[in-house]
């Protein structure tokens, strides 16, 4: 067999001094290659290079800290829980403003307003990506301050009042 | 003319560049893969143009879930088992019911200082629920915290 073969090969050479011819081995690489490339794509496959975006946000520390600021640079957005948003500055009647509309409105404000702070009421009942999309809105817009505050009963007599 | 077969030289293409090149390949992918622990819930991100990336590593995350439970993950192993006890240690987040978040999220910063806060939210969770555990946030000085987002196109 090949074992016989090599080794009648090897004491040839020994006792006759005559170099045996080797025999170039040859390996099929094939499997080996489409083993390591079907290893390649699944590793390929299941990183996941990319990671998630994230949105900071800042809390003051202690919530009964009270900030003076002018009425007239306080705008009040808030949010039913159907995702309908109005807005008010100041102690303005609240007005339906749409959610394609609030990227230019709020640049606008930004602009003419320096200082502009908005106070975000969202609906308990509405939705996490309303507050998501809207605070994407507010850094898109420049507006640097905003704070979240509670939707009180009182803000859901205010949108009421308007829809009626 | 006799019919005269050209002799074709079998040519043979040495495989062992490309092999090389895919093993290397191979061990890149293989030492950079990290087997994310399967999630307990899964959770639609919302979208938005923030520029910021997630950080690797020291995170803490709130899972906020869709029907609005909530779950605490943590990236380390043996801060999960720490925190939640061996036999939670290989899940990716645990469920915590919303009185017990606080002192969960205490002992994790306690047990490590540069953890970083991230909220992960359903984008079709209440915001009642994200209400309610920022102000857990507040209420243990926890201040500053991310949400995490995908990016919108």
């Amino acid at each position: 067999m090949a074992g016989g073969d090599v080794a009648e090969s090897k004491s040839h050479g020994k006792g006759k001094k005559k170099k045996g011819r080797r025999l170039g081995v040859r390996i099929d690489m094939t499997p080996l290659v489409d083993v390591a490339f079907l290893l390649l794509t699944f590793f390929m496959y299941t990183t996941s290079m990319s990671r998630p975006q994230t949105m900071e946000i800042n809390l003051p520390p202690d919530k009964n800290v009270k900030v003076e600021m002018a009425e007239t640079k306080l705008m009040t957005l808030r949010v039913n829980d159907k995702g309908v948003i109005y807005w008010n500055i100041a102690l303005d009647a609240p007005k339906v403003i749409e959610f394609r509309d609030l990227r230019a409105f709020l640049a606008e404000k930004a602009a003419a307003i320096p200082g502009l702070t908005i106070v975000l009421k969202i609906d308990r009942q509405g939705k996490y990506r309303m507050m998501v999309d809207l605070l994407d809105e507010f850094n898109l817009a420049g507006v640097q301050r905003f704070s979240l505050a509670p939707l009180a009963d009182q803000d859901k007599t205010l949108m009421a009042k308007v829809q009626g | 003319m006799p019919k005269f077969k050209p002799h074709r030289q079998g040519y043979r293409i040495d495989m062992t560049p490309l092999v090389d090149v895919a093993f290397l390949l191979l061990t890149f992918f293989m030492l950079t893969t990290t087997f994310k622990p399967s999630e307990e819930v899964t959770i639609v991100l919302p979208a938005s143009h923030s520029p910021n990336k997630l950080p690797e590593s020291d995170v803490i995350t709130i899972n906020i879930s869709k029907d609005g439970r909530l779950f605490l993950g943590l990236d380390s192993q043996i801060l999960r088992r720490r925190l939640f006890g061996k036999e939670n240690e290989n899940k990716a987040s645990v469920e915590v019911p919303k009185e017990q978040l606080a002192k969960y999220l205490v002992n994790a910063r306690t047990a490590n200082p540069k953890l970083r806060t991230v909220i992960k939210g359903d984008k079709e969770a209440d915001y009642g629920i994200t209400e309610d555990v920022m102000n857990i946030l507040q209420d243990t000085q926890i201040t500053r915290f991310n949400l995490v987002t995908e990016l919108a196109r």
